[in-house]
């Protein structure tokens, strides 16, 4: 039998406040993610993804609910799996006055490997991460991208079976985060599984093999990103900005996704056309595309993912 | 199960990854050498002030100086381990990881000891220039200091998870410098403190610890219940406060 990397079941967590009121940012999240997966936990912010990671990793208690790693009860007995973990803190940095070369290095002897494993593992996370030009610089000289960077030479290099990666591209130029996705491609190649939280829908999509939409504190979706878009309705896009005033009859061409005072209509190549000389008809603007994780989030939360209220 | 790591995962110790952890402080912390060497000047500074006014006084200083100066490690403990854990977030790397909670808070602990060794060894140097300890009096010196360094460590660790933000925590530093060495005697002879509150004041580690290195060395004369109440406070506290932070260490390493 296949034993889950990591498998949650009803996992709920109640902040209590001393002078505010409780805050549920989870309500009974349950999921399974199998061996040498990469998953996405796709949210707004405050959506609860970082609180399910911190959970799952060991670093928060939650209200009720189980957690399994590799089948070991990570409630029960944190110690038991914390040799199988290695995570990327949301917002973390290291150490100011440690070079990256340092800051790997000393990780994994810290983690228990011997210097000469250590050593080439550090370079070889540097490398990956396009740190070699700046391994013996102290992080405090260094950009912001390029800390972030660091925080995930440091814990890739690791191996570790199960990896908690919070936002791990934060901060990072298009380039580095292209980087990045490929050596977390390749850790799960070599068999590590990945669970990355993030709010960027171009790196859930590039990155994930299945991914799931959380909002306060609930699953709504998963999927895989062509399922999720594939759930929209359609396969193409028209976009009509300030179409409020001619929803209805908009919505005769298939099924509207909104996002502010645009209303997305998903279609077929067929109506496009029509949808068009509608538009131009009422003087609004339109474009057409095909249908991204973007409508599909909509669709399924009723809000951008970079809405904050 | 199959999972065939390539990483260690043989059952480890619970002190597995100190000594790396040691290292990794201790060179973070050597970066700090303004720090350190402010460190030292303070104290060098402080008693040249009391050579000039009260110099009889000198050797109970020095020995106090020494005490203290061990004594706030447990002040850069509590900073170090709040700065890592509220503005680097860096626990968390750890913590999640096959290192034990309690090998991260000594390692902490003893890395930033050995980065500020220097005041305690230039002015233990001043010390036995000015007093001439007996092999006796040194090792009772030593134990004294040990006492200091894990009572302070252990409570500074424990203090430092309290704070969610750096600024709560520079006034407390002042607190506690005020409330272990300035108002106890410390940097002064015990007999200058109100007589009816000298053994109670002797509960403090570092006015007991202070007090029980000053009667090996000649300079007190401690009476033997009030030995006792300063031995068994210190050592007790130090033991307390040890097995109280890796308690917590192991609690706090999970949020609730």
């Amino acid at each position: 039998m296949q034993t889950d990397a990591l498998r949650a079941e009803s996992v709920r967590k109640v902040y209590r406040g001393r002078n505010s009121p409780d805050i549920e940012a989870l309500s009974g999240v349950s999921l399974r993610i199998s061996k040498g997966e990469r998953i996405a936990l796709l949210g707004r912010n405050g959506a609860g993804k970082t609180t399910f990671l911190r959970i799952s990793s060991t670093l928060l208690a939650p209200t009720s609910g189980s957690v399994s790693i590799f089948g070991r009860d990570a409630i029960a007995d944190p110690e038991a799996v914390r040799p199988y973990l290695a995570v990327v803190p949301q917002e973390g940095k290291p150490f100011m006055h440690l070079t990256p070369r340092e800051q790997a290095y000393t990780y994994l002897r810290a983690r228990g490997f011997s210097a000469e494993t250590a050593k080439a593992r550090a370079e070889h996370a540097l490398e990956q991460m396009g740190l070699t030009e700046v391994a013996d610089r102290l992080s405090i000289t260094l950009s912001g991208g390029q800390r972030q960077r660091t925080m995930v030479a440091t814990v890739i290099s690791t191996e570790a079976p199960l990896l908690f990666l919070d936002e791990p591209t934060i901060g990072m130029d298009p380039f580095a985060r292209r980087g990045v996705w490929d050596s977390f491609r390749e850790l799960t190649r070599k068999g590590s599984t990945i669970l990355l939280t993030t709010h960027y829908l171009d790196e859930a999509e590039a990155l994930s093999q299945r991914l799931y939409i959380i909002d306060e504190g609930r699953l709504l979706a998963e999927g895989t990103a062509d399922d999720l878009k594939r759930s929209v309705g359609g396969t193409l896009r028209v976009s009509v900005v300030s179409g409020d005033g001619i929803t209805a009859q908009l919505a005769t061409f298939g099924p509207l996704v909104r996002d502010g005072d645009t209303v997305h209509v998903i279609t077929g190549p067929q109506r496009i056309q029509e949808i068009l000389e509608l538009a131009a008809h009422s003087k609004l603007t339109a474009t057409v595309g095909p249908v991204t994780l973007e409508e599909a989030f909509l669709r399924v939360v009723g809000r951008s993912i970079n809405d904050e209220s | 199960m199959n999972l065939e790591p390539a990483f260690p995962l043989q059952r480890r110790s619970r002190w597995s990854g100190l000594g790396a952890f040691i290292g990794t402080e201790l060179r973070v912390q050597l970066h700090e050498v303004l720090s350190i060497g402010v460190s030292v000047i303070v104290q060098a500074v402080f008693l040249v002030f009391v050579s000039v006014l009260a110099r009889q006084y000198l050797p109970y200083t020095i020995i106090g100086a020494v005490v203290f100066s061990t004594f706030q490690i447990g002040q850069r403990v509590q900073n170090e381990s709040a700065w890592i854990r509220i503005d680097h977030k860096l626990h968390e790397l750890y913590h999640a990881s096959p290192m034990t909670p309690e090998a991260y808070f000594l390692g902490m602990s003893i890395g930033i000891l050995l980065a500020y060794c220097a005041p305690i060894l230039v002015l233990s140097g001043a010390a036995e220039y000015f007093v001439r300890f007996s092999g006796t009096a040194a090792l009772i010196f030593l134990g004294v200091l040990a006492c200091e360094f894990v009572f302070t460590a252990s409570v500074g660790y424990m203090i430092s998870t309290w704070f969610r933000n750096m600024r709560s925590i520079w006034p407390y530093s002042t607190l506690f410098f005020n409330f272990f060495g300035v108002l106890p005697p410390v940097f002064y002879p015990l007999w200058l403190f109100p007589s009816a509150l000298q053994p109670i004041i002797l509960i403090l580690p570092t006015a007991g610890g202070t007090a029980l290195v000053e009667h090996a060395s000649g300079l007190l004369a401690l009476p033997l219940d009030w030995i006792l109440i300063a031995a068994v406070s210190l050592v007790g506290g130090a033991l307390l406060a040890f097995v109280g932070a890796v308690y917590w260490a192991r609690r706090i390493s999970r949020e609730r």
